[in-house]
């Protein structure tokens, strides 16, 4: 029955004095990521009153609130029994997004040396990232920074040891079972895969950004 | 009547603020606004009529001339020293200024940031619901960049009429006391020995100070041997304390990154945030911890200080 299939309850935490967090995990997990998102979703219509704003993170949803209008064991409470009973996002109601990407060369210096940390060919290692759509976990980090995942178990890597100093916007980023699409000039340790024309954000749009948490992704590779 | 004012001299990370970019953290945008909002919040309760934003300025100071129109300036924050047309003027300050005049702010005995908040509106574009300068991002303020010389700022007049209100007493200075806090998110991942030597210890405010965060010194060594956690990446706000891999202590200001992945034993009160981005290189601090609802009853205080 659907009831048995709710999430478990979050744990309900301050961040401050004027921020609750609603934490699903302490590890970057499937199940939690998808309880965050739709958490999200299900205060998105209704905030609670003194809530200002709010943020889905990986496996949390962060609530802004004015120490003015509540506080945090008042909105504990309600959030307690907002994250009750709490169902997935139906994915087949998802927006769809297709995003090509031009693997390896220039834009993706570190393709050749991620398929080879996973005993694979370059050709194998983009079949393989391509092979299944992808949910967008979270927006964040960055502006329009997207966190895309999750890879199969097998085709998983570590961050790289170092840090690279800013990748352009449009790189296209792998690690830890996730791929990530950067929209602004930011120093990074995941592996830098490929590169997109796509950009998630345009500060003169409303909204500024195009993919939103809980959206599928489709990774394709660029004709040639 | 617009006015129109010209850089002569920036101090770095000198840029225009309003109360803040809110509502855009899910866009990956943190909220940036003033370092010292109690400062910027003060400088407009003197205007009548204040536009929106202000400029903020760091301990270096800022020149200017105004080049068109006329226009009235209030100055807030730190303790600067103050010259218009090379005359000696108290801070803070209330200007009345006009075509022609010069004002030179230079660093005086305390303080990092000082605002300038006039009875115009600063045009520059609105991004995102905001003219705050977000200097990590690149967004918003001129050109999503920090002042400097040569920058050109028109003041374009606020509609209405409005009354000054009554300003509250400026916050003392030199504030004895140790920065309050509540326990932070990943407090619990610290061993009770280090928890306990981060209450006894103090820090010292480092050079290494920006409006993304605050490195503190950390002598005593409170978080020297803390072990590197691989946590999630999760929600960061301002006054958070992490803990760097290599143990160095950093409260994360106005332009923080939206989230961030470093353990976070405490973050910073929101009464005491202002104080604290106030304090300059080589300040003595130590910390202290107090319930939600003492932080809550010190805000709701300091609103109607």
């Amino acid at each position: 029955m659907a009831e048995a299939e709710a999430f478990p309850p979050p744990l309900i935490l301050p961040l401050g004095d004027r921020s609750l967090l609603v934490r699903f995990g302490t590890t970057l997990s499937d199940e939690a990521n998808r309880a965050a998102i739709a958490f999200g979703r299900r205060l998105g219509n209704r905030l609670p009153d003194g809530v200002s704003e709010i943020d889905p993170n990986l496996v949390s949803v962060l609530l802004k609130y004015d120490p003015e209008r509540t506080d945090f064991d008042r909105l504990a409470g309600e959030v307690r029994l907002l994250a009750g009973a709490l169902q997935p996002v139906d994915e087949a109601l998802a927006a769809t997004h297709r995003i090509s990407v031009r693997f390896g060369g220039e834009g993706g210096p570190d393709l050749e040396a991620a398929a080879a940390a996973l005993r694979m060919t370059p050709e194998a290692f983009i079949a393989t990232h391509n092979a299944l759509p992808l949910r967008v976990l979270t927006i964040g980090f960055a502006p329009g920074f997207a966190y895309c995942g999750f890879h199969p178990d097998v085709f998983r890597l570590p961050r790289r040891t170092e840090v690279r100093p800013p990748v352009p916007p449009g790189s296209v980023l792998f690690a830890a079972g996730q791929t990530a699409i950067t929209s602004t000039s930011i120093p990074t340790g995941w592996h830098v895969i490929g590169r997109t024309d796509f950009r998630n954000f345009d500060p003169a749009s409303d909204p500024p950004t195009t993919l939103r948490e809980g959206d599928t992704v489709i990774f394709e590779a660029a004709e040639p | 009547m617009s006015a129109l004012i010209r850089i002569t001299r920036a101090g770095p990370m000198a840029t225009i603020q309003d109360s803040g970019r809110f509502g855009a953290l899910h866009h990956g945008i943190s909220a940036s606004g003033p370092m010292d909002r109690g400062a910027f919040e003060r400088a407009g309760a003197a205007i009548a009529n204040p536009g929106p934003e202000g400029i903020e300025f760091t301990r270096a100071g800022l020149a200017f001339t105004v080049a068109e129109g006329h226009f009235r300036a209030r100055g807030e924050g730190g303790a600067f020293s103050l010259s218009v047309n090379g005359s000696p003027r108290d801070w803070p300050a209330d200007l009345g200024l006009g075509a022609g005049d010069t004002i030179d702010i230079t660093p005086g005995p305390a303080g990092n940031y000082g605002y300038l908040r006039f009875d115009h509106t600063i045009d520059v574009p609105i991004v995102i619901g905001s003219r705050a300068t977000n200097l990590v991002a690149g967004l918003g303020g001129l050109d999503g960049r920090a002042l400097k010389r040569g920058d050109s700022i028109v003041l374009t007049p606020v509609a209405g009429r409005g009354e000054v209100s009554v300003v509250p007493p400026a916050h003392r200075l030199v504030e004895d006391g140790p920065i309050r806090f509540v326990w932070g998110l990943h407090a619990d991942l610290f061993a009770p020995p280090v928890r306990q030597a981060f209450l006894d210890a103090n820090f010292v405010v480092s050079t290494r100070l920006d409006r993304m965060g605050v490195r503190l010194d950390d002598p005593s060594g409170v978080f020297a041997g803390a072990p590197i956690l691989s946590l999630v990446s999760d929600a960061i706000v301002p006054g958070d304390m992490q803990i760097l891999g290599d143990g160095t202590p950093i409260v994360l200001m106005r332009d923080h990154q939206p989230t961030g992945g470093y353990p976070r034993i405490a973050t910073v009160i929101t009464a005491d945030l202002d104080r604290f981005a106030q304090m300059r290189p080589g300040t003595a601090l130590a910390f202290a911890p107090v319930t939600l609802h003492k932080a809550r009853t010190l805000y709701l205080a300091s609103l109607r200080a």
